[in-house]
C-alpha cells in the first residue's frame, strides 16, 4: 500500500499547487497560506518520503526485477525535473531577472500536469502506450508559451511586493511625517533634487508633457516610474502640478518644502506626495538594473506602531512615543543593507528605451561597474554611489559629517547626508544656497586640467579624476561641460579663443562639449525628444579615470609675440540655453542656469 | 483502478469544501452584453461617429448645419476681436487649438521663435479639454467670475439640455451671446461685434456664404454650429457600440456601480449629465444636526478628513462655499454636470473647491446617494470615469487653417 500513500501525497501537492493559479483568483490571505503550505510540505515530502521511495521503487523494479516500463522511466525523469525546478524556485526563486528561474517556474507548472498524466498511466500497467506525441506537446508548450521577455520592454517595472494591485494615497506616508524626528535629514531632502523631481521641476513637467504629446499619454509612465512612483502605483495617468486658486504656486523658490509640511497639517495624509519621497527609497525591497524603474516596493507590509497612521495630533504624538521607546522595529522597517550598494541606485540611474533595442539613455550604474571605483576586493578603493553623493563636503573635500540622523539619536561618525548632490546645483540652489554649495564642491572634485603649447597647437588635457562614472553622466545629452580657452599675446591682444557663449546664451559652434548626442534613424539630432533616439551620433564623454587631450590649432603660431598667456577654464552648465528657452515658455519665472567654473588654469609660454 | 475513483471523489469533495470555505466574492451583476443593454436602456448612449449621425442629433431648423457655417464658427471661436480689448477669444478660457489634428502643437509652442503662447496654454493646449483648469474663470480686464464659478467645457456642451452651472440657459447659441456680452467675460456689445466684423472683408465674405448678413444673431448661430461639432468619443462609446474589450473589467465594474448605486439617475443621456437640474447636496447633513460632518472653517481645508465636530456654522456645501453661489433661485439647484471628459476638467464642483476626482466621487456618493463608498468602489467608478475621456471626433467638415 505504500505507493498509494505516495500517490495521495503527489496529488495533494498537485492540488495545492494548482490552487495558486491565477484562474482560481484566490484571496491573498488564503493564497499566501496555500503557497506556504505547498512549498513547505513539498520540501519535506520530497526530501524525506518521495525521493527515497522513488529510489527504492526504481531499485526494486528495474534492477532487482528487471522490469521494463516506459511510463515508469518517463515518470521518473519528470519527477526529477519537477523536484529540481521546485527546489530551484524555493531556494533561488523566479525573481524575474534570470532565465532559469522563469524556466523552472514553467517546468514546475506545466510539468506537473504531464506528471499527473503519467502517474495515471503508470498505474495501468498493461496498456501499451506510445509517449512520444505527449513529450512533443510538452516540449512545444514549454518552448513556445513562456515569453522570456526582457524587462526593459516595459514602460515601468515597478513591482508591488505586497501583492496589492495598487496603493492608495494613505499608503504613501507623507515625508513631512518623518520631519518630527528626522528634522535635519528632512531639511536636506526637502530642497534636494529627489524631492523636486516632478510637479515642482519645470524641466520635468515640460518633458513629460512633451513625451505624452509625442508618444501618447500612456508613455508618461515611462517617465513617471522613477520621477513619480507614488502616482504610478496609485494608477494615476499623469503628473500634476499644484494649483492655488488660479495660480501655480511658485515652488521653484520655496524653501524646506513648506507646502508639503502645511499640507500634512491641513489635509492629513490624504493628499498624494509626488517625487521620490522618504518611503519610496526606504521601502524598496529589491532592485535590479534590467529595465526602467525596476525596483520592488512594499508599502503595506510595514510593521507599524499603534496610531502611526493617525492624523490626529494626540495620536501622532503617542505613536512617536511608542516608536522612540523601542525603535528597533522602526529601524528595520526603513533600512536595509541593500541601501548601501550601488546596485540599489541602478534601478533608476540606468535608463533604457522602452523597446526591444536595449539602447540606454542613461547608464551611470553600468559606467560605475566598469570603473576603478567598483573594486570590492580592495575595500579601500571601492567607492559606491553614497560614498560621494551622500557624503558631506567641506572646503572642497569629502569630510564625513559627524552627528545624528535622528533627533536625540545616536551620534554617528559619517551621517549619510540627503542633499543628493550630483550635478544639478541649479534647481536645488534656487531653494537653498547650501545645496548649491554642496553640489558645486562635488562637481569640482571631478576633473583636472593641464595645458601645453607644442608645434603651434594648444593641447589641453582633461582628466576625469573624481567621478566613478563618465563625465558628464546622467542625461548627458542635456549637460554641457566644455573648455573655454583664451590666448593673449604680449600686448594683451586676444590671438585665440574657443568655447565662448554666444549672445543668445547658446554655446558657440567651435566649443567642444563633452557629451553624447542622440540621433534619430536618419542620424539627425533628436533635440528635446530624446526618446526618439535610434543612433548615437557622438559620444565625447570622459570615462572614469581617463584623460582626454583636446588639440587646437593657432594660426601663425610663430609670428605671435611671446610670451603667450593661456587661460583655460573647464566650464559646466546644467542645461543648454535652448532647453531652458523651451522650458521658460511654460514657466516664465524660471531663471537661466549659471555657468559654473570647475577648473581654471593660467600658463605662459 | 478503484483507488483512483476514490481519489477523484476525494478531490471533488476537497474542491467543493474549499469553495465553501472561501469568502463569497462579490457577484458579477452584469455580463458584458447585459451591462450594455442596461446602460442603453437607462438612456445612456454613445456619441455619433459620423457626420450624418451628428446631424440627426444636433441639426435644428433654426440653425441648419453647413460646412461653411462650421468653418466660420471655428474662426469666430478663436477670434479675439470679439472681446472689448481684443485680447480674449472663446478659446482663451475654453482652451482648444484651432487645428485639432495638429499633433506637434506642443513642440511648436515650446520651440518656435515667434510664438505668443506662454504659461498654462503652452502645456494645456494639447489637452484639448476646452476649459482652463482654473477654480474661477477670468475674463475682460482680469475680472473673475463674481460667484467664483469655473469655466465649463464646451466639448459636448451642445448635446446637453441645459447650459451653465445653474442651468438657466437652454442652448449653446444663447450662451455664446451671453458670454460675449457679459462684463466679466468678453464684455462686448452686440452692435460693436457687428461693427468690428463688418470692417473685416474676409468675415463679410464668409458670412455671405452661410447667412444673409452679418448680425449678432448669426455670430451666435455660427459659433453654435461649430460647438455642435465638438463632440468626443471615448472607449465608453466603443463599448456601448458593441466592443466588449473597449473598456477594462474594472471600468465595467465601475459602470455597473454607476448604474446600481443610482449615479445614472442624474448623470444620464448621451452626455452622461447635463440633462436635468438637481439639488446638491441632496443629503444636507448639516441642516439636521451639525455634529459629524461640518466643515472646519479654521483649517480652510476642503476634504473629508477636515470634517470635524463643529456646531458653530452652517455650511451649504460639503466644501468651502467660496463665491457664495447658491444655484438656481438660491435653492442649491444645479445643472447636473456632464461627466464626459471629467478627467480633464478638474478642479471639481462649481467653485472648483475639490481638486481630486476621487474626492469628488466620494462626496457625490455621500451627499447624493447617502453611501459611504469604499476605496474599491471609488477606484472602480473612477476607472469608469476615465473611460469617458476621449478626443474630439473628426467629422471631416472643417477646412484646415481657414482665415
Amino acid at each position: 500500500m505504500k505507493n498509494v500513500y505516495m500517490k495521495i501525497l503527489i496529488l495533494l501537492m498537485f492540488m495545492s499547487g494548482v490552487f495558486q493559479l491565477s484562474i482560481f483568483n484566490l484571496e491573498w490571505e488564503y493564497f499566501r497560506m496555500v503557497q506556504a503550505l505547498h512549498i513547505l510540505s513539498s520540501v519535506l515530502i520530497a526530501t524525506f518520503l518521495l525521493v527515497p521511495y522513488v529510489n527504492m521503487h526504481t531499485y526494486e523494479y528495474m534492477i532487482v526485477k528487471r522490469a521494463k516500463s516506459t511510463s515508469g522511466v518517463i515518470l521518473g525523469v519528470l519527477l526529477l525535473f519537477i523536484v529540481a525546478s521546485g527546489f530551484y524556485l524555493f531556494f533561488l526563486g523566479n525573481t524575474g531577472g534570470d532565465t532559469i528561474g522563469l524556466i523552472s517556474y514553467y517546468i514546475h507548472l506545466y510539468g506537473s500536469f504531464i506528471l499527473l498524466y503519467f502517474l495515471f498511466l503508470h498505474a495501468k500497467k498493461k496498456i501499451d502506450f506510445n509517449a512520444k506525441p505527449f513529450i512533443a506537446i510538452a516540449l512545444v508548450v514549454g518552448i513556445s508559451y513562456p515569453s522570456l521577455s526582457y524587462s526593459s520592454e516595459k514602460l515601468t517595472n515597478i513591482k508591488l511586493e505586497d501583492g496589492v494591485e495598487r496603493y492608495h494615497n494613505e499608503d504613501w506616508t507623507s515625508s513631512a511625517k518623518c520631519k518630527s524626528c528626522h528634522e535635519e535629514i528632512f531639511d536636506q531632502w526637502a530642497d534636494s533634487n529627489h524631492r523636486h523631481l516632478t510637479g515642482t521641476n519645470p524641466y520635468y513637467m515640460v518633458m513629460e508633457n512633451l513625451a505624452a504629446a509625442d508618444m501618447g499619454d500612456e508613455f508618461r509612465q515611462w517617465c513617471m516610474g522613477c520621477h513619480n512612483p507614488s502616482a504610478v502605483t496609485t494608477k494615476q495617468k499623469r503628473s500634476t502640478h499644484r494649483m492655488a486658486i488660479n495660480d501655480m504656486p511658485d515652488a521653484l523658490f520655496e524653501k524646506g518644502s513648506k507646502s508639503l509640511v502645511d499640507e500634512l497639517k491641513s489635509h492629513g495624509n490624504s493628499r498624494l506626495e509626488q517625487g521620490v519621497s522618504c518611503v519610496t527609497c526606504h521601502r524598496i525591497t529589491k532592485t535590479d538594473s534590467k529595465g526602467n524603474s525596476s525596483y520592488s516596493l512594499d508599502l503595506t507590509n510595514r510593521k507599524k506602531y499603534v496610531f502611526e497612521d493617525s492624523n490626529s495630533d494626540v495620536e501622532t504624538w503617542l505613536s512617536e512615543k511608542f516608536i522612540n521607546s523601542n525603535p528597533e522595529v522602526h529601524k528595520q522597517s526603513y533600512s536595509k543593507e541593500l541601501y548601501k550598494e550601488s546596485s540599489y541606485c541602478a534601478s533608476c540611474h540606468d535608463e533604457f528605451l522602452p523597446d526591444d533595442s536595449k539602447r540606454q539613455i542613461v547608464s551611470t550604474f553600468k559606467e560605475w561597474e566598469k570603473s576603478p571605483f567598483n573594486n570590492p576586493k580592495d575595500p579601500t578603493k571601492h567607492k559606491t554611489c553614497i560614498d560621494c553623493h551622500m557624503t558631506y563636503l567641506e572646503n572642497g573635500k569629502f569630510s564625513p559629517l559627524k552627528g545624528q540622523s535622528t533627533t536625540r539619536g545616536k551620534v554617528k561618525d559619517d551621517i549619510k547626508v540627503h542633499y543628493f548632490s550630483g550635478s544639478n546645483h541649479f534647481l536645488s540652489g534656487l531653494k537653498s544656497q547650501k545645496h548649491a554649495e554642496q553640489t558645486i564642491q562635488l562637481l569640482r572634485t571631478s576633473a583636472d586640467i593641464d595645458v601645453d603649447i607644442k608645434d603651434g597647437k594648444i593641447l589641453v588635457g582633461v582628466k576625469n579624476v573624481g567621478a566613478g562614472h563618465h563625465l558628464p553622466t546622467g542625461v548627458s545629452d542635456f549637460r554641457e561641460i566644455w573648455l573655454d580657452i583664451t590666448v593673449t599675446d604680449r600686448d594683451s591682444k586676444v590671438v585665440f579663443s574657443s568655447g565662448k557663449l554666444k549672445d543668445d546664451g547658446d554655446l558657440d559652434i567651435d566649443a567642444r562639449p563633452f557629451m553624447k548626442v542622440f540621433g534619430d534613424e536618419n542620424s539627425k539630432p533628436v533635440g528635446l525628444l530624446f526618446w526618439r533616439y535610434k543612433k548615437l551620433i557622438s559620444d565625447t564623454r570622459i570615462p572614469a579615470g581617463e584623460r582626454r587631450v583636446e588639440s587646437y590649432d593657432i594660426s601663425d603660431a610663430k609670428a605671435l609675440k611671446r610670451p603667450l598667456k593661456v587661460v583655460v577654464k573647464l566650464n559646466f552648465r546644467i542645461y543648454p540655453q535652448w532647453v531652458t528657452n523651451a522650458v521658460q515658455r511654460a514657466f516664465p519665472q524660471l531663471p537661466n542656469p549659471p555657468v559654473v567654473l570647475l577648473k581654471e588654469i593660467q600658463k605662459e609660454f | 483502478m478503484k483507488f483512483f475513483v476514490y481519489v477523484f471523489i476525494f478531490i471533488i469533495l476537497l474542491v467543493t469544501t474549499v469553495a465553501f470555505l472561501l469568502p463569497t466574492k462579490e457577484k458579477r451583476q452584469f455580463s458584458d452584453d447585459g451591462l450594455r443593454t442596461a446602460a442603453l436602456s437607462r438612456n445612456m448612449s454613445s456619441t455619433p461617429a459620423t457626420y450624418e449621425e451628428l446631424l440627426n442629433l444636433v441639426d435644428t431648423p433654426q440653425n441648419r448645419m453647413s460646412k461653411e457655417k462650421i468653418d466660420l464658427g471655428r474662426d469666430l471661436y478663436h477670434e479675439k476681436m470679439l472681446s472689448k480689448d481684443n485680447d480674449i477669444s472663446c478659446a482663451t478660457c475654453h482652451v482648444l487649438s484651432k487645428d485639432l489634428k495638429d499633433k506637434n502643437i506642443y513642440l511648436k509652442a515650446l520651440t518656435s521663435k515667434t510664438n505668443d503662447k506662454t504659461d498654462c496654454v503652452v502645456c494645456h493646449l494639447s489637452d484639448q479639454s476646452a476649459t482652463d483648469r482654473f477654480e474661477t474663470s477670468v475674463g475682460h480686464g482680469g475680472a473673475k467670475n463674481p460667484f467664483h464659478l469655473n469655466t465649463l467645457t464646451t466639448l459636448n456642451a451642445a448635446l446637453a439640455k441645459y447650459q451653465t452651472w445653474d442651468g438657466s440657459v437652454k442652448t449653446v447659441e444663447e450662451q455664446v451671446g451671453l458670454s460675449i456680452q457679459n462684463p466679466t467675460q468678453m464684455n462686448l456689445s452686440k452692435e460693436e461685434v457687428v461693427k468690428r466684423l463688418l470692417l473685416d472683408a474676409t468675415y463679410v465674405k464668409k458670412f455671405e456664404l452661410s447667412f444673409d448678413k452679418v448680425s449678432f444673431e448669426n455670430v451666435q448661430k455660427a459659433i453654435g454650429a461649430y460647438l455642435k461639432t465638438l463632440i468626443t468619443r471615448s472607449d465608453y462609446d466603443r463599448f456601448l457600440d458593441g466592443d466588449n474589450n473597449a473598456i477594462n473589467t474594472k471600468a465595467k465594474k465601475g459602470l455597473s456601480h454607476f448604474l446600481n448605486f443610482g449615479c445614472k439617475g442624474c448623470h444620464t443621456g448621451v452626455t452622461v449629465g447635463g440633462q436635468s437640474i438637481q439639488k446638491f447636496p441632496l443629503r444636507d447633513y448639516n441642516s439636521i444636526v451639525d455634529v459629524t460632518n461640518s466643515f472646519n472653517e479654521e483649517d480652510k481645508g476642503r476634504e473629508v478628513s477636515d470634517f470635524d465636530f463643529n456646531a458653530k456654522m452652517y455650511h451649504p456645501f460639503p466644501f468651502e462655499n467660496k463665491g457664495g453661489f447658491m444655484g438656481k433661485d438660491g435653492e442649491r439647484l444645479f445643472r447636473v454636470p456632464m461627466l464626459r471628459n471629467v478627467t480633464k476638467t478638474s478642479p471639481y464642483f462649481h467653485n472648483g473647491a475639490v481638486a481630486k476626482l476621487r474626492e469628488a466621487v466620494f462626496l457625490m456618493g455621500k451627499h447624493q446617494l447617502g453611501m459611504h463608498l469604499t476605496y474599491q468602489q471609488t477606484d472602480e467608478i473612477v476607472e469608469f470615469l476615465k473611460s469617458l475621456e476621449g478626443d474630439v471626433v473628426d467629422y471631416k467638415v472643417v477646412n484646415k487653417g481657414a482665415l
